[in-house]
This record gives C-alpha cells, structure tokens and sequence, in this order.
C-alpha cells in the first residue's frame, strides 16, 4: 500500500508516533553523523548521506551484556530493551538489515537480535546520493521490502509505503494525515524522482563478473600488495552493515563467582580471529583476512543467497584511511593492479 | 583457600598506574579483601619481601639497582603482570631505543655530575630482562580493563585484552576516521582499551596504550608520508610510546628504505 502524506505533517505524524517507542533518527555533529534519540523532527540532518555506523548497532550493539551468571545458573538480559522507532533509514540500510534477518533469524535464531529487532520499527526514508554511494551497482538502490514504512520526498508531498502491519497500525495513529488520492502528478514525479536518483551516481563502482573475477584472481599477487598498505585497524568491518562477526568473553565480578558474558564486534580482519587453540592460525597473512573479507562480500555470498554481502552503501570507501574497500579491491583485481 | 598474595612495584615512570589502582575507590575495598596485599610501598608501610603469587610491576627499567630488584621480585612470584605503557613496552622514556646515542644523552643531561646512586641505561620494558605472563597497558591503566584483568588472575582465570587497535573502538564511538581528514593520528598502531577518549574529542590518537597485536608500521608510516609529514616527525611521533616494539619495527624499515634508495 502506497499513501500519501503533506511535506509539513511529518512532524506532528513523529510525535504521534512517539506512543509507540523512543524516536531515534540522523543527527549530525560536524563529520560525525549517527542514529541518536532525538524529541523532534527539527533535530534530525535528513540530508545526510551515511551515517558512520549502520542501524546495525541497534540490532547488535558493539558491545553488550548478554546474561549474568554465578554458580547457580544464568538469567538472560532479554526484557529491558526499549522500543525504538528508527527515523531516515536508507535503503542500502534497509538491505543491509535483510542480509542480518538472514543470518540472526533464520537457522540459528539468536534471541538477543530477535528481541532488539522485534522492539524497533524501521521508517525508511529516500535518500541523495553523493559520489561513494554505490548502490546501483549493487542493485540496493531501491527498497521494496524490508521497512515498517518508507518515505520518498518528492518536494510537496511524501509518498509512503507500507511495508508491514505493525507500520500500518503507527499510520492508523494519525489517519487524517495520510491520503489514498495519488493523481497523474504523483506518479509523473515519483519517476522523475527515480531517474533523478539513478542520474546522480558518480561512483566508478562495476561488480559485473564479480564472482567471476574473485574465483580467478584468488592467488593472484595483487592480494600481497593490498596487504602491504592495510592497516588492519578494522575500521572496515565495524562499518560495514553486513558484517556480523563477533567475540564472546566472561567477566567475573572481584571476589565472587558472579559475573556477566559480553558480546563485542569483531573482525575477521584481525590476526586473532582466525587463531586457534594450540597456537595455529588459519589466516596468519593479512592478504589472506584480506581476501577472506572481500571474497565473502562480493564472491561467497553471492553462491550462497543469489546476491553479494555489499549493499553500496560507500561507508567502506568513506571510512578506510588507505583507499581498501569494495570499489578499489574490485578494479584491481581486475586490472591486476593496485590502483594509487 | 587462602587469599592469593600479591605485591606492587614500581621502577621508572610516574607511579600513575599504582595510582590508578588507589583511584579505584569503590572496588579498592574488594581488592583488599579478595588478596593479599604483601607490598604497595604507595598504599601501605608494612610491606614485606616474601613469596607472592602475582607481582604487578609498573615502569621501565632504567638502573643496575632496579634490574636486580626486579630480579628478586621475579625469582619469589609466581605471575608476573607488567601494568602501565612504561613496564610493558618501555614508554617515552624509550623512545630512542635502537637509535644508540644514550652516553651523549645522557651526559648532556647531567654534565660531568658525580652521580651517587645506581648506574644507568637505556630505559627498557620489563619483558626485556625477565619473563612477563601478561601485559596490561595504559597510560595510566584502564581501571575497568585492570579489574578485569585483576579479578581473572586471582582467580586462575585467563583475563582478556582486545586484540585489534583503538580504531575499533573509535568505531564503536561512531567517530569519523581522523586520519582520512589528513591529521596525524597513531590509532592504527595502537592498542585498544582506552575506549578511544581522545579522537572521540576530535583529539588525534598518541598512542599512550602502546603497540597492537598485528601492526603495520610500514602502512602508517607511508600512509603519513603520503598525507605530507616528514620521515623524522613521523618516526619520532610513532616511536613516542610505540617502545622496544615499535623502535625495531622502524629499524627494520629504515633499513628497508635505505637499500631500496641505495639501489637506485
């Protein structure tokens, strides 16, 4: 179902919406552009790109409590997550959720995804591309599922899908504020405005042939040269909205037997995460995490679910401080060379 | 099961890290209670020489009398933890590790003054002269991260470190790299643990929590020559807290760079 929704209503339809959970949308401090909480529409920058972190982080966060123990037993830390209403989602971040639902919710549910992804509604919103957006490469330009809701902007008005139940039920909050009346006008414009969005690319981004390309160049020597410039901080994966690995420790509280097991992101990029006991490490080399990582992305992935594990979403390319990611890993392999 | 006994000492640096572990005001009652505590000349006068399980040692070892202190403390303790960047890498003291020079330094830092005390040399990490089991960095030290690691150890328990640098954590902070706006930051060198307090201030990285588990010196060093710092500045900022590590990973390249120029 597709409504439609007055350009200044969005405002008082968000404090409506408010019953439902905590409001948390794109917030813009200089460079630093996050997902916080937020009272009001005025406080959000919906002309942001990317943010630094994907909505991951309210899915999983970094670094979490998963339950607290002794020498009785174990008590989860599920029931305390609040509801959240995430404002301004992308698509790219919208696909990049779906790639999660896959991996947290289907043959292994883990619970502590499934409750933070129950407690959180997904209000996408239409976004402008800049030059490290490259989604229409990864055809995640567009999002037709996925969301509770989605907003385009076409200047006056916002057309507004409805993508589950649960979104419907928030329009039902306010109905007065959306219509069903779409005209000719509306539809003229949402094509203008697609064609506008694919017109604004700039990103030299190709991944045709790229299972291909990856299964061929997997001992060619440009993977050393890459491996000279990486500097393995990670930076990469903790960006990325795919990337889903993560390490598990105990804490012990001083004197007792109780304590607490965290969970943290990790990165398939560190030496330590292929190490295992008895001292042997499965990928020693950097060149070797380093094609694990992309070989995954955009070779992998692509066997197993028909589509790559990279939503174009140029937080790689925004982020990486030596010029490593999907766009520059892609065209050297290849051109058989390491670009500058 | 008695308590284990355990001691702190210090040797060259600031005495922060034993501070720190007297900052931790509100679990300091625990600790005393959970251990031990056979000697901490900062917290306490009666302190006793025995046996120990674990010796926490901070600062680098800069003297003949330290070396055989250290010594002693080896050969009656169990464990021993290096705790602060000083007594586990070598700290700013150690900047000029594998660059010689230390008599010239050193008389231009005290002339031809008749020195009393104990001779001497090039400040060193603990690790360099006797066996360490496990390193807690910071400078100073984290509190949270040094419970951890406390509460494991006098449990017979494994403690944990991140493995990976501070841009991980940075990450977690949601902060945009700095390095990628041209600034001169040292966090891909660095270990994590400090929960990347200065660049989530829009301060560059120093460095203060010594080297990580996989550094790439070579990547950051042309990383920053690329980005228009000059090689000394470079070398002498990266080598600031990057210690015995760091100072023979930029032997090693230094040497590297001049066969290549010379073969040209």
């Amino acid at each position: 179902m597709i409504l439609k929704m007055k350009k200044e209503d969005l405002s008082a339809f968000l404090e409506s919406a408010k019953e439902w959970g905590e409001l948390w949308g794109p917030t813009r401090k200089g460079e630093r552009v996050a997902f916080e909480k937020v009272e009001t529409l005025s406080q959000m920058d919906l002309k942001a790109t990317r943010t630094i972190i994907p909505p991951k982080k309210f899915l999983y966060p970094p670094r979490f409590t998963m339950f607290d123990y002794d020498d009785k037993g174990y008590v989860e830390r599920t029931g305390d997550v609040p509801n959240r209403i995430l404002f301004g989602i992308h698509p790219c971040d919208v696909h990049g959720i779906q790639i999660m639902d896959e991996l947290f919710l289907e043959e292994y549910k883990d619970p502590y995804y499934a409750e933070r992804r129950e407690k959180t509604l997904l209000l996408g919103h239409s976004c402008i591309p800049d030059d490290k957006c490259m989604c229409f490469a990864t055809d995640t330009e567009f999002i037709a599922e996925g969301f509770d809701l989605f907003f385009t902007d076409l200047k006056m008005f916002y057309l507004v899908w409805v993508g589950s139940s649960r979104g419907h039920d928030i329009v039902r909050m306010r109905p007065e504020l959306f219509s069903r009346d779409i005209g000719k006008d509306d539809i003229m414009n949402y094509t203008e405005y697609r064609n506008w969005k694919s017109s604004q690319f700039t990103s030299k981004a190709d991944f045709t042939g790229m299972p291909d390309i990856f299964e061929l160049g997997y001992n060619s020597p440009v993977w050393e040269e890459l491996a000279e410039k990486c500097l393995s901080c990670g930076q990469c994966t903790m960006a990325c909205p795919t990337c889903n690995c993560y390490n598990v420790v105990d804490e012990v509280d001083l004197g007792t037997v109780e304590g607490t097991r965290d969970r943290f992101w990790d990165s398939c990029m560190f030496r330590e995460y292929s190490l295992v006991a008895g001292g042997h490490n499965f990928r020693d080399s950097r060149a070797d995490r380093l094609k694990l990582w992309y070989t995954h992305k955009l070779q992998a992935y692509i066997g197993e679910f028909g589509k790559p594990a990279c939503v174009g979403c140029g937080r790689c390319v925004a982020t990486c401080p030596v010029d490593i990611n999907v766009v520059s890993v892609s065209k050297a392999l290849k051109e058989q060379e390491v670009g500058k | 099961m008695s308590s284990p006994k355990i001691g702190f000492y210090g040797f060259t640096g600031c005495a922060g890290d034993q501070l720190m572990v007297l900052n931790c005001e509100d679990q300091l009652v625990d600790l005393f209670g959970a251990t031990d505590i056979r000697s901490f000349a900062m917290a306490k006068s009666d302190n006793d020489d025995g046996e120990l399980d674990v010796a926490f040692v901070e600062g680098s070892i800069s003297t003949e009398g330290q070396l055989e202190h250290l010594k002693d403390i080896r050969k009656r303790s169990k464990v021993v933890v290096a705790i602060g960047t000083c007594a586990c890498w070598g700290g700013p003291q150690a900047m000029k590790l594998e660059e010689g020079g230390y008599e010239e330094r050193y008389k231009k830092v005290y002339g031809n003054a008749k020195i009393e005390v104990s001779k001497a040399f090039e400040a060193q990490p603990v690790d360099a002269f006797v066996k360490v089991e496990m390193k807690i960095p910071g400078c100073p030290i984290d509190k949270t991260e040094f419970l951890s690691a406390v509460t494991k150890v006098v449990a017979g328990r494994h403690p944990y470190f991140y493995s990976f640098p501070v841009c991980t954590e940075c990450k977690w902070k949601e902060n945009p790299c700095i390095l990628t706006e041209g600034k001169f930051c040292a966090g891909p060198l660095t270990k994590a643990g400090c929960g990347a307090v200065c660049p989530s201030h829009n301060i560059p990285c120093v460095g203060c929590w010594g080297p990580t588990d996989d550094l790439n010196v070579s990547a950051e060093y042309n990383l920053l020559e690329e980005k228009g710092y000059d090689a000394d500045e470079i070398i002498k900022k990266i080598k600031k807290f990057g210690g015995a590590v760091v100072a023979k990973m930029v032997k090693e390249l230094s040497a590297k760079k001049n066969t290549k120029e010379g073969g040209k």
